[in-house]
């Protein structure tokens, strides 16, 4: 073979040149290779902030039949009628005792914070996989699956939640995930010692100007909430810090499956009993229930039972976190008093926004809870949901800028290779920008146009996100970039601003009633649907303009060569 | 005070803070004047009443939500007014000024009384 040809180009290749040529090649790469994984990432996580609302509005049948829930169940209480959480409870116990004994553990939700709501009883089947069955809570017996009638099946706004950490894709997921997140951080850092002008550059924004306007754009949005993006990657990887290094778990429980549990039972349920194989029946949970909920000062949520029928049994209290405790914790957690079934000893208290196992539990509760903004109420959300499409937006312009750079300047990175490995570049930003945009808008289509009776439909809703994204690869590979771009978002801004019209002519719900019944949740997913839309018309129009532009200066050059010519 | 008008304070301030440090900053400083040179008290002064208007945003923040929260709010808020700064300063930088100028003391008096 032929000799290797060296690049002496200074500031070309890892570790060229300067401190700063070397950060900024490590930033140009680890961030281009990265960015359309993470800007799926972004996007489905930005989402996910609103995933009650987004499944509420997927749940359409759902509205109706809440609404008269609750108004059943006013009634109820106004006559008298309402079953008291001591009846529930012992209706749970009950069934449990009759439907699945032999259950090591018995999880009862009697009623909700304010005293009403549906009664639920959970427990682990045979193949450890949390089960679940909804009792009447006016005669305690169990409710038919189908008691909520032709329900739509759909993942909801869970959907975007999985996206985003694992990919639907399990294990293998998460990690992809993880690397791309430790990729992040390292783009970020490099990113700022790269950025020269930080600080002069501070609040510079030149619009139509190109390259430098991308430029301009790259760099706000980053530095402006370097902040948050730090705050995001860093704590989406230490949630999952427990399968990211195993090797402190392994030294210590060895690897086999078993060993893992044994882990699990001691981070998760500290000092639990070992069964002592006397019978001895639950007792009453009421007197349980009142006393854990004076100690932990909030309304009940859960009745745990461990080791039901044993006599090392015991209740578990969980709380209800109210609104004013989640606006003002970063933690999550819920109060919990944990007593002995048989003398009624009190054998653990957390009250709320506190943690077992010490301060490291207690940082990892509260790493979670800023990830996922589960306090400050909806202005937190607004804010997480502004941020994350900074971050968004942060990765569409560098991926972008990318391209941009070298369409005046051909930089040879690739060899002979070059103009295929843009052009592939270009494809992939399309698809990754444009095309996943697509995808969501679409998820909801399909939610709406999916026949409700359709096997596995929650499935099929998943596979036509997936096969309009796989779509507009395709598309955005095959098509010139600038009509591939084009049409993408002229796709994207019918979707997101006809989704109201979908949905009124497939449901009959529309604004004027959303905003009659004080449904903000809905009407809110159709307005940023809205918003999206309207900002991917304005890109149609820049885009089109430029098309307008490049086309004209083709005309007028080629003219001029006529003229040489002749 | 409810979190709502928390984080409409808390914007308000930390945009009107962020565009007076804008403006302490020759670039920006001749986008509102024309003048390339800034008189050096007045880039003194922008810059004390930028960071005084950032600090003020915490006030909000914190009142609204408590102190964990209120500084996870804090930062949230001002990375959204400084984005709103730049954007409204590439567009409008009179109207920016102006709207800065009759924001912070709203907001202020809005915390206030709340």
């Amino acid at each position: 073979m032929g000799k290797t040809v060296i690049d002496r180009r200074p500031g070309s290749g890892a570790g060229r040149g300067g401190f700063r040529q070397a950060q900024a090649w490590l930033h140009t790469w680890c961030g281009l290779w990265f960015s359309w994984l993470l800007y799926a990432v972004f996007l489905t996580g930005t989402l996910a902030v609103f995933q009650e609302a987004i499944g509420h509005w997927m749940t359409p049948e759902h509205h109706a039949e809440e609404a008269a829930h609750e108004a059943e169940q006013a009634a109820a209480e106004a006559a008298g009628l309402a079953s008291s959480r001591g009846q529930r409870l012992a209706w749970g116990a009950a069934f449990m005792e009759k439907h699945h004994q032999g259950a090591e553990m018995w999880e009862i939700w009697p009623t909700d914070a304010k005293g009403g709501g549906e009664l639920k009883v959970y427990w682990f089947d045979q193949q450890r996989q949390y089960a679940d069955a909804e009792l009447d809570t006016r005669t305690g017996e169990p409710l038919d699956e189908h008691h909520h009638g032709a329900m739509r099946a759909t993942m909801g706004g869970e959907h975007f939640v999985h996206f985003h950490y694992e990919l639907h894709a399990g294990q293998a997921g998460l990690w992809v995930v993880g690397v791309a997140g430790m990729a992040m951080l390292v783009a970020l850092i490099s990113g700022v010692v790269t950025h020269k002008r930080i600080f002069q550059d501070f609040f510079t924004f030149r619009g139509r100007k190109g390259q430098r306007s991308w430029l301009d754009a790259h760099n706000a949005v980053a530095v402006l909430t370097l902040p948050f993006q730090l705050m995001i990657a860093y704590t989406g990887i230490a949630i999952s810090a427990m399968s990211f290094m195993p090797v402190g778990i392994w030294s210590q429980y060895v690897t086999a499956p078993a060993a893992r549990q044994t882990f699990a039972a001691e981070l998760g349920e500290p000092g639990k009993p070992p069964r002592l194989g006397q019978a001895m029946v639950v007792p009453d949970l009421e007197p349980f229930a009142a006393r854990g909920q004076a100690l932990i000062g909030q309304p009940v949520r859960a009745v745990v039972v461990d080791h039901p029928g044993d006599g090392a049994a015991r209740v578990g209290i969980y709380g209800w976190n109210s609104d004013a405790n989640a606006d003002k914790r970063l933690s999550p957690n819920t109060g919990m008093a944990m007593f002995s079934a048989a003398s009624g000893e009190l054998l653990q208290l957390r009250m709320p926004g506190q943690a077992e196992g010490g301060g490291a539990s207690l940082a990892q509760s509260v790493m979670g809870g800023l990830h996922m903004v589960k306090f400050g109420g909806w202005p937190m959300k607004w804010l997480y949901f502004l941020c994350g499409l900074a971050g968004t937006a942060m990765m569409a312009t560098g991926a972008i800028l990318f391209v941009v750079k070298r369409r005046s300047k051909h930089m040879g990175e690739f060899g002979s290779a070059t103009a295929a490995v843009y052009r592939l570049i270009e494809g992939l930003n399309v698809a990754a920008v444009a095309g996943l945009g697509v995808a969501c808008i679409g998820y909801l289509w399909a939610n709406r146009l999916l026949p409700l009776e359709l096997p596995q439909r929650a499935q099929w809703e998943l596979g036509v996100f997936f096969g309009l994204w796989l779509a507009a690869l395709l598309h955005g590979l095959l098509r010139a970039p600038a009509k591939a771009w084009l049409e993408q978002m002229a796709l994207l801004a019918a979707l997101c601003l006809l989704l109201p019209v979908l949905n009124a002519v497939t449901v009959g719900d529309h604004w004027p009633a959303q905003l009659l019944r004080g449904d903000w949740e809905s009407a809110g997913v159709e307005l940023v649907a809205w918003a999206f839309g309207l900002a991917a018309v304005w890109a149609c129009r820049v885009l089109w303009r430029r098309r307008a532009l490049v086309a004209g200066n083709a005309a007028s050059s080629a003219a001029n060569n006529v003229q040489v010519g002749a | 005070m409810s979190s709502w008008q928390a984080s409409a304070y808390a914007l308000a301030l930390a945009f009107a803070g962020m565009t007076a440090l804008a403006f302490a900053m020759e670039r920006h400083h001749e986008q509102l004047t024309g003048e390339r040179e800034i008189p050096r008290r007045r880039g003194q002064l922008l810059r004390l009443l930028g960071s005084l208007l950032l600090a003020a945003a915490a006030l909000p923040s914190v009142g609204g939500w408590g102190a964990t929260v209120g500084v996870v709010a804090w930062l949230g808020w001002i990375s959204v007014g400084s984005l709103v700064a730049v954007l409204w300063i590439a567009a409008a930088p009179r109207w920016a000024a102006r709207a800065a100028v009759a924001l912070a003391p709203l907001a202020l008096w809005g915390w206030w009384w709340a």
